[in-house]
């Protein structure tokens, strides 16, 4: 099979391997917790309403937030037991948000579920619906509610769905080991998509540091219409959707454009799961696969209910083993640090990363000596130093006449900055600094 | 338990500033060790007071300027060492002394520290000592070590034009410490390539391009090539990351345009020798070629291919 990839990026990405270790051959450990604290703003877009009190007692797939409108999907109880709290609680860096504290009763109790059968015989038509009612959102970090990836504007049209099985952060091997303990729940899925979309060609992408889901994948692929493997070289950031776009089909989505305006939809690896899960039994999204890895003694991908707490999956994992520095979710290229081990894991929780002490030290900025590694490793093609000079200087117009919001923030010009530079955090500095701008435009004109 | 709050990414590779430089040091160890082996004691007094001076100078001037102090960024120690390969091993002491201050002081300090010097420094130093004390910077001694002889003031090879192929490209020529082995060159610049601290493309389109030119201009190719600091300039000092453009691109057309330069000079110029020149008039342009060279962002082109 001839091997895939993207312009420039990050290769070898050392730390990718390493943090990998650890966890990619251990298989997935179920782990379900006293308490979950269920956020109603998992998703990007609309937040859903609680729609269940103090003292109710809620089953297994129960719907306990509504969607509020399109841009929204229902949130539902991951374990059967008694609502203790429906509260805001502080979450990651922005607002509070309301969340729904349930008291396990460890019996799983499901609420009444509405199988639709086959993937193979579903009517297409309730594919998408069934998608939202059961509250999926992009896996893979992204939190974006699948139901509206799958409709398009008029006019659209898709020609190949790509499922994301790069998975090219550090430290994470969750979609790994779905691929291997799963994959015929992806390609169930991928087939559901497909059909409802009328859609003939579905790849499923997979870096080839993972030989055994390309085997995996490619053996449950066998036989399903339309559906290939496509192995990729392996490099950083090939999981971003516009660089597995560029590898597996040669395709660029237009700036500021979606996957659609070149007839794509991307898919990740353990959204397809929910999806089939959705279809075939009609259970909601409750749980995931959560890569607990760093320093805890037990380093494991865990199966956790949506909404654990933190620090109750990193006891799952034996605890700390080292005198804590950092914990954040997702990888080490784009994790997200959390103020405190109290923070409850999402439906987009991929990772739950802990640093020790050296491991976290911040390091000192020593001046740019121009080597331009950032420039050969940025796979947009910007030029990095120069938007950083930019930003720097606080001139947030001139780091947007250099494209700074084309920016994806993968943090590979960063990583291989020999003087340390702070590019990423500085282009998110800009890049947010632009977006209030645009707000403060909007609001004037109003 | 306070947990640190930082921004991703989380994780760094391991090549530091640092570690760069001290790649390049590695590299120029060939050209030294060779330098010293055929000149002896001298080309190694030489050496040392430049890169001695050139640290102190830096050490001095940011304790003045009351900024850190970063000479462990081991960037005044390789000025220091590429400016003492430019000299001859005859140099005087005071020579190489006030080539490297002026160099680490004046080029560099002056103009903002590292990564903000527009000029090559050891370059712009050693044009300094050329145009103060031509003499002095122009009369190479033969290397003792092939000949067995003391040395010998010499003109430079490419005045004689007589030197045999193979006694340039090994080094049995009159120059400067660095500049005579070819072979210890390349040794540092595979040494340069495998460890990624600079790629192929400087050094390669440049010798290419004095190569091109000066068989245009009817003089003979391989000659120019191996002759003067044109392999010297190549490996080690058009490299330099902060004086070159970093837009790959980029740095091809300053790396042609250094060999035009040379070529030009060598042919139709007073000088016999263009590296230095060619390399300073380029060193100022790479930040413009940086500029108004067209980038391929990625979703910016009509190309993007629609299904």
């Amino acid at each position: 099979m001839q091997k895939k990839s993207f312009r420039r990026g990050i290769h070898p990405l050392h730390h990718a391997h390493e943090g990998k270790m650890p966890t990619r051959n251990l298989e997935t450990r179920e782990y379900v917790s006293d308490i979950v604290t269920i956020s109603m703003a998992m998703n990007i877009g609309a937040p859903a309403t609680p729609c269940v009190k103090k003292g109710d007692q809620v089953k297994l797939g129960q719907v306990i937030g509504t969607a509020n409108g399109f841009m929204s999907v229902p949130v539902h109880a991951s374990v059967s037991g008694e609502v203790t709290a429906v509260e805001a609680i502080p979450y990651l860096g922005g607002e509070p948000v309301m969340a729904v504290t349930i008291k396990n009763d460890f019996t799983d109790t499901w609420c009444d579920l509405e199988p639709l059968g086959s993937v193979e015989h579903v009517d297409p038509a309730k594919v998408i619906p069934a998608i939202q009612q059961a509250g999926i959102t992009g896996m893979g970090g992204a939190s974006f509610p699948t139901h509206v990836k799958l409709t398009f504007k008029e006019g659209a049209v898709c020609d190949t769905i790509l499922v994301n099985g790069a998975e090219c952060e550090t430290h994470l091997t969750a979609d790994y080991r779905l691929m291997l303990e799963n994959s015929v729940r992806i390609v169930d899925g991928l087939r559901a998509v497909m059909r409802a979309l009328k859609v003939e060609k579905g790849i499923i992408a997979i870096e080839d540091n993972k030989p055994e889901a390309i085997a995996a994948m490619q053996k449950a692929a066998a036989g399903r219409d339309g559906v290939t493997v496509q192995a990729l070289k392996t490099k950083y950031p090939q999981g971003g959707e516009k660089q597995l776009i560029e590898a597996v089909t040669g395709r660029q989505v237009p700036t500021r454009g979606l996957p659609i305006d070149v007839g794509l939809v991307v898919l990740n690896v353990g959204t397809c799961a929910a999806i089939a899960d959705a279809i075939i039994d009609g259970k909601p999204l409750v749980s995931r696969i959560t890569t607990v890895t760093g320093c805890v003694r037990e380093p494991s991908n865990l199966r956790l209910r949506i909404g654990t707490v933190t620090q109750d999956a990193i006891g799952a994992c034996g605890g700390f083993s080292d005198t804590v520095g950092k914990v954040f979710f997702g990888g080490a290229m784009t994790g997200l640090c959390l103020p405190n081990t109290a923070v409850p894991m999402a439906k987009s929780t991929n990772g739950i990363v802990v640093f020790n002490e050296k491991e976290s030290k911040s390091m000192d900025e020593s001046p740019c000596i121009h080597c331009g590694r950032c420039v050969a490793a940025c796979p947009i093609g910007l030029n990095p130093y120069q938007i950083k000079v930019a930003a720097d200087a606080s001139n947030f117009e001139a780091a947007d006449k250099l494209h700074v919001q084309d920016c994806m923030l993968c943090g590979s010009c960063a990583y291989v900055c020999p003087s340390r530079r702070w590019l990423t955090s500085s282009f998110k500095f800009a890049k947010d600094k632009l977006a209030a701008q645009a707000r403060a435009k909007g609001g004037a004109s109003k | 338990m306070t947990l640190r709050l930082s921004s991703a990414p989380h994780v760094h590779s391991p090549v530091t500033t640092q570690r760069l430089m001290l790649y390049v040091l590695i590299s120029l160890l060939p050209t030294a060790a060779f330098g010293v082996y055929a000149f002896g004691i001298p080309a190694l007094t030489v050496l040392l007071i430049s890169m001695a001076s050139a640290v102190l100078a830096e050490a001095i001037w940011q304790k003045i300027a009351k900024q850190p102090i970063r000479v462990n960024d081991l960037s005044a120690l390789v000025t220091g060492l590429i400016l003492g390969l430019n000299l001859p091993a005859n140099a005087p002491w005071w020579m190489a002394m006030i080539g490297s201050a002026f160099a680490i002081i004046i080029v560099k300090q002056l103009f903002g520290g590292l990564g903000d010097n527009f000029l090559n420094p050891a370059m712009a130093a050693r044009a300094v000592l050329l145009a103060s004390w031509p003499v002095h910077m122009t009369t190479y001694v033969a290397p003792t070590f092939f000949s067995g002889a003391d040395a010998v003031a010499t003109a430079t090879p490419l005045v004689l034009k007589n030197s045999a192929l193979m006694d340039l490209f090994l080094g049995n020529v009159p120059g400067t410490i660095g500049e005579v082995s070819k072979i210890a060159i390349l040794l540092g610049f595979l040494f340069l390539l495998v460890t990624g601290t600079v790629t192929w493309r400087i050094p390669v389109v440049m010798v290419g391009s004095v190569f091109l030119f000066s068989w245009l201009f009817g003089a003979d190719p391989v000659m120019a090539i191996l002759s003067g600091g044109v392999l010297f300039g190549a490996v080690f000092m058009a490299t330099d990351y902060v004086t070159s453009p970093i837009t790959p691109w980029g740095q091809v057309i300053y790396a042609f345009g250094i060999g035009l330069i040379i070529s030009l000079i060598r042919q139709f110029g007073a000088y016999p020798e263009g590296v230095t020149y060619g390399i300073l008039l380029m060193n100022i342009v790479s930040p413009l070629i940086d500029r108004f060279l067209p980038r391929k962002i990625y979703g910016h082109h009509k190309e993007a291919k629609k299904a």
